[in-house]
């Protein structure tokens, strides 16, 4: 087979359908990277119309532009959809994109959940537009702090749409998380040790677990908040045993970790970006590496330093302090690392080092206005005023956007596969730049001098005028750079000439293909030596296109690719990725269906919706495995490697790992709540609490032993004598032991409405039920599949799944339900 | 996975016990600690327990991770997991400053 029979070949088996109907159904990282990449900058393009806004109710005081009830719409969906829109879905766009390629394979690990994923994001997005364009948009603030977001504050539609909107479009950023770091951990090019990893590639390692373990507390709180407003269970009401700094906490153990989150992907564009632009390697790898690390972690533990204003003592205020001042250290040695890389290279002043400039320039002054808010006293002063908004703007628009546009025409050449021809980019860079700073270091101005965030107008007099109106002459300044960028980008993608493969002669595996990228990326996948190998090899490009890496034989319709060994990088299995189909977005529509039924209060839709999803999930499931025993596949270069479906770790199992993860993180959430409830809020004790007895605790605690032996009695009779029956009828008893044990917890406890106490039993017992349910579910599919004949000795993988998720739901019967009974039990 | 363990268990380490030291000096300075009528001063002592605790959980990560038992057969991974672990030590003894150098619920 030459080289273009095989692209012909690999074409037909993974690209998207052809019309508009491909779009709909592909599952091509290649497409669907593109598709959140444009889709993030339409919600930038509204989120930035919203500021511009803003900036002209601001610019004269006693404006009548726009009512307080409009502006406070603006200013709350400006914040959501710049964090939660346009942030986070681009560099997981951008990501989507160019992981593959930079690690050496053909796709994502789940094709399928990162179409699903997507198709959440931008139908949730636009649940969230629309109730703008309805005005009844979210109103309180991006962080939604009760009691003005409850329902005594907002008593409409517009809180309920944010926290059921945004929970729906974070089942995107999850999908998303589970993705990549399976993707990275497993699905590399042979050779790729952890240490010959595109820094690139360690970044979104860490931002991956970062979702995986930051989010679930917002989602758990958006959770307890509608629960909240729509059936009345007090978890943020003081007066029935809530209290509203929960919310706070909850919130604010997403929200500074999320700073990270959108940082930490910029840092690893610069990191990628920097070293081609000054020509050399990367200073200081393993430093970066433990740099990122080390942020990652840290940020956890600033939670409270958006709360220095809320009485705390002073101990606790110093901790936060302490760990605050502790974060600048390792952003320091990245920046050094950076200027090192730059001082011993020979830099090249084209237009992504531009935006890498204006981003050291502008991320330092926010890092710097940071480490001046992290000081108690200061943050006082400054608390709620428009310093605090010009820091974030310093820092998200320094230390995100600024990166992401040098990311945008260091990557424009790959995906469209012209030169930059027309020069409007440049023009673009100086707008942005010194409009941006005119805008902001005024707001720092205005901040200083006293001028409330989230007012919408002020009085003349006070000496705000003209800084507030040289601000907005800024932002608008800025937006015409945008509008440029935007331009800049269409023309050189439609009409430019063609380039060569690796214009800037870069070392890394995304240039070494032809560009635009052919949908399987790699003819076959190359074995790595190096953590440059376009250095290690210039002719690589030439030999994976002559097909001499791996799988350079395409078979059938299989879209085939290998993982390796997590450490070693040494190739492992041989992996059949799903091809195109309608399944993510059907699925997308249906579980949007629960969301909706919420939203507008038809609770019928609800467990309509339930049904679909899990009809569909089956469906899903299904078409995976195999019916008979594959053995090992030969995978070229005189290699075999055992099929996914018959080792004891498929990716399946990677995946449902750190699922798991984010539903520990969830749950850690959930008896943090409970504990911070006891010790910190007014009127507690309840007026009772819930009395096991005997059953509750009998049920769940042999439901719990049940539920961990019955998977491996399971697996233990397959791999005999091909027979799981006996193991997958425990496990069910298990589960059903479990479910009855926190239906008890839920009847037993008093009326959910009347204290935080019984609502939090209520959460407890619905998580178990919930846990139970599922585990009874798939104990079901995994007993009609090997009913059908996808279990074998040999093919076991699925059991091991189970036997996680078992495990996992016995650990959180036996927690969740002793925290809420042990306080009647030993009173 | 035991590489990725090594490299993420130090800080996981310092974030759970600092947590756990807010954590615990948020019941220092609830009323249930009043109920229990054992002073503050008992209070800060369990505070400074907690941390020597956290601190002595680090000195033992770190010296694993440097014994040839538990190190990682990788020479990068076993350089950064080392330097992870000095960061999260340090890490624990500054974050632990205001256990002594603070008032606990003023």
């Amino acid at each position: 087979m030459n080289a273009l029979q095989r692209h012909r070949a690999l074409t037909r088996i993974w690209a998207s359908e052809p019309g508009w109907t491909g779009w709909l159904t592909t599952v091509n990282h290649n497409d669907l990277g593109r598709m959140f990449l444009v889709a993030a900058a339409t919600f930038f393009g509204i989120g930035g119309l919203l500021a511009m806004l803003i900036r002209a109710q601001l610019a004269s005081p006693r404006s009548a532009f726009m009512g307080p009830e409009v502006y406070n719409q603006v200013f709350t969906m400006h914040g959501t959809i710049m964090m939660f829109l346009f942030a986070i879905p681009l560099f997981e766009g951008l990501t989507v994109y160019l992981l593959p390629k930079m690690l050496g394979t053909r796709d994502l690990a789940f094709p399928r959940l990162g179409a699903y994923g997507f198709w959440c994001y931008v139908f949730g997005g636009s649940m969230l537009v629309l109730s703008l364009l309805a005005g009844v948009a979210p109103d309180s603030g991006w962080f939604m702090y009760p009691p003005l977001s409850s329902s005594l504050g907002s008593p409409g539609i517009n809180s309920d749409v944010w926290l059921i909107g945004i929970t729906f479009v974070e089942i995107s950023a999850i999908s998303a998380a589970v993705e990549v770091v399976v993707t990275i951990l497993r699905y590399r090019a042979p050779g790729m040790s952890l240490d010959r990893m595109p820094i690139f590639a360690w970044y979104m390692l860490v931002v991956a677990v970062m979702i995986l373990t930051g989010f679930p507390p917002m989602i758990l709180g958006s959770i307890l908040l509608e629960l909240e407003r729509a059936f009345g269970m007090p978890f943020f009401q003081v007066a029935e045993g809530g209290d509203s700094l929960l919310w706070q906490h909850l919130f604010w153990l997403f929200g500074h970790p999320e700073v990270y989150i959108i940082f930490l992907p910029a840092a690893g564009v610069v990191s990628t970006i920097l070293p081609v632009m000054a020509r050399r390697t990367l200073m200081g790898y393993g430093w970066i590496v433990g740099a990122a690390v080390s942020l990652g972690v840290l940020s956890f533990g600033l939670w409270v330093h958006h709360m220095f204003t809320t009485g705390i003592p002073h101990m606790g205020l110093a901790f936060f302090s302490a760990a605050s001042t502790l974060v600048a250290v390792p952003t320091a040695v990245q920046i050094f690392a950076w200027i090192g890389t730059l001082w011993t290279g020979r830099p090249q002043l084209r237009l992504p080092m531009l935006w890498i400039l204006a981003f050291f320039a502008t991320f330092v002054i926010g890092g710097l206005t940071g480490v001046m808010v992290a000081v108690v006293p200061f943050d006082w002063q400054v608390h709620d005023t428009h310093f605090v908004v010009a820091h974030l703007h310093y820092v998200l628009v320094g230390g995100f956007v600024f990166p992401m546009l040098a990311a945008i025409y260091y990557w424009l050449p790959h995906m469209t596969g012209r030169r930059r021809f027309f020069r409007l980019g440049e023009t673009a860079f100086w707008l942005i730049v010194v409009g941006f700073h005119v805008t902001f270091l005024a707001v720092h101005w205005v901040g200083l001098l006293g001028q409330r965030r989230r007012t919408e107008t002020y009085e003349p007099g006070q000496g705000w005028e003209i800084i507030n109106l040289v601000s907005s002459i800024g932002g608008f300044v800025t937006a015409i750079g945008f509008g440029l960028v935007l331009v800049d980008v269409v023309v050189n993608a439609a009409v430019a000439i063609r380039g060569s493969r690796d214009p800037w002669g870069a070392g890394t595996l995304e240039w070494a293909m032809p560009t635009p990228p052919p949908a399987y990326n790699f003819a076959s996948l190359p074995e790595v030596r190096g953590r440059d190998p376009l250095y290690d090899d210039p002719d690589l490009p030439v030999r994976i296109a002559r097909g001499e890496g791996f799988l350079g034989t395409p078979r059938g319709n299989l879209r085939e690719t290998l993982t390796v060994d997590v450490a070693s990088g040494r190739a492992a299995h041989h992996v059949v990725l799903p091809g195109n189909t309608a399944l993510p977005i059907v699925m997308a529509l249906v579980t949007g269906g629960a969301f909706v039924g919420m939203l507008l209060k038809l609770y019928w839709l609800v467990p309509l919706a339930a049904l679909g999803v899990i009809i569909l999930a089956i469906r899903w499931v299904w078409t995976l495995g195999s019916r008979t025993d594959l053995g090992p596949q030969d995978v070229g270069r005189g290699l075999a490697l055992p099929a996914a479906p018959e080792v004891e770790d498929p990716p399946g199992w990677w995946g449902t790992l750190f699922l798991l993860i984010a539903d520990a993180t969830l749950f850690g959430s959930l008896l943090f709540g409970y504990a911070f409830l006891w010790t910190v809020a007014p009127n507690w004790p309840p007026p009772a609490y819930l009395e096991p007895g005997a059953l509750m605790p009998a049920l769940a605690g042999a439901g719990a032993l049940l539920a961990v032996l019955g998977p491996r009695v399971a697996e233990r009779g397959l791999r005999r004598s091909g027979q799981a029956g006996a193991g997958l009828g425990l496990t069910l008893a298990g589960a059903v032991g479990a479910a009855v044990a926190a239906g008890l917890a839920i009847r037993g406890a008093a009326d959910p409405q009347a204290h935080a106490y019984d609502a939090t039993v209520w959460v407890l017992g619905g998580y178990v039920l919930f846990h139970a349910v599922l585990l009874a579910l798939m104990v079901g599919v995994l007993g009609a599949r090997a009913w059908a004949g996808f279990l074998s000795p040999l093919r076991y993988g699925e059991l091991r799944i189970l036997r996680l998720w078992a495990d996992y739901g016995a650990a959180a019967t036996v927690l969740g339900l002793a925290a809420a009974g042990l306080p009647g039990a030993l009173t | 996975m035991n590489d990725i363990l090594r490299l993420s268990l130090p800080l996981t380490v310092w974030l759970a016990a600092f947590s756990a030291l807010y954590g615990l000096h948020g019941v220092l300075c609830s009323p249930r600690w009043d109920e229990a009528a054992l002073g503050l001063a008992a209070g800060r002592g369990v505070l400074g327990l907690a941390g020597l605790l956290a601190v002595a959980a680090q000195v033992a990560l770190l010296l694993a991770l440097r014994s040839g038992r538990f190190a990682s057969p990788s020479g990068f991974v076993r350089a950064t997991s080392v330097g992870l672990s000095v960061v999260a030590l340090v890490a624990t003894l500054w974050t632990l400053i205001p256990v002594a150098a603070t008032s606990t619920c003023l």
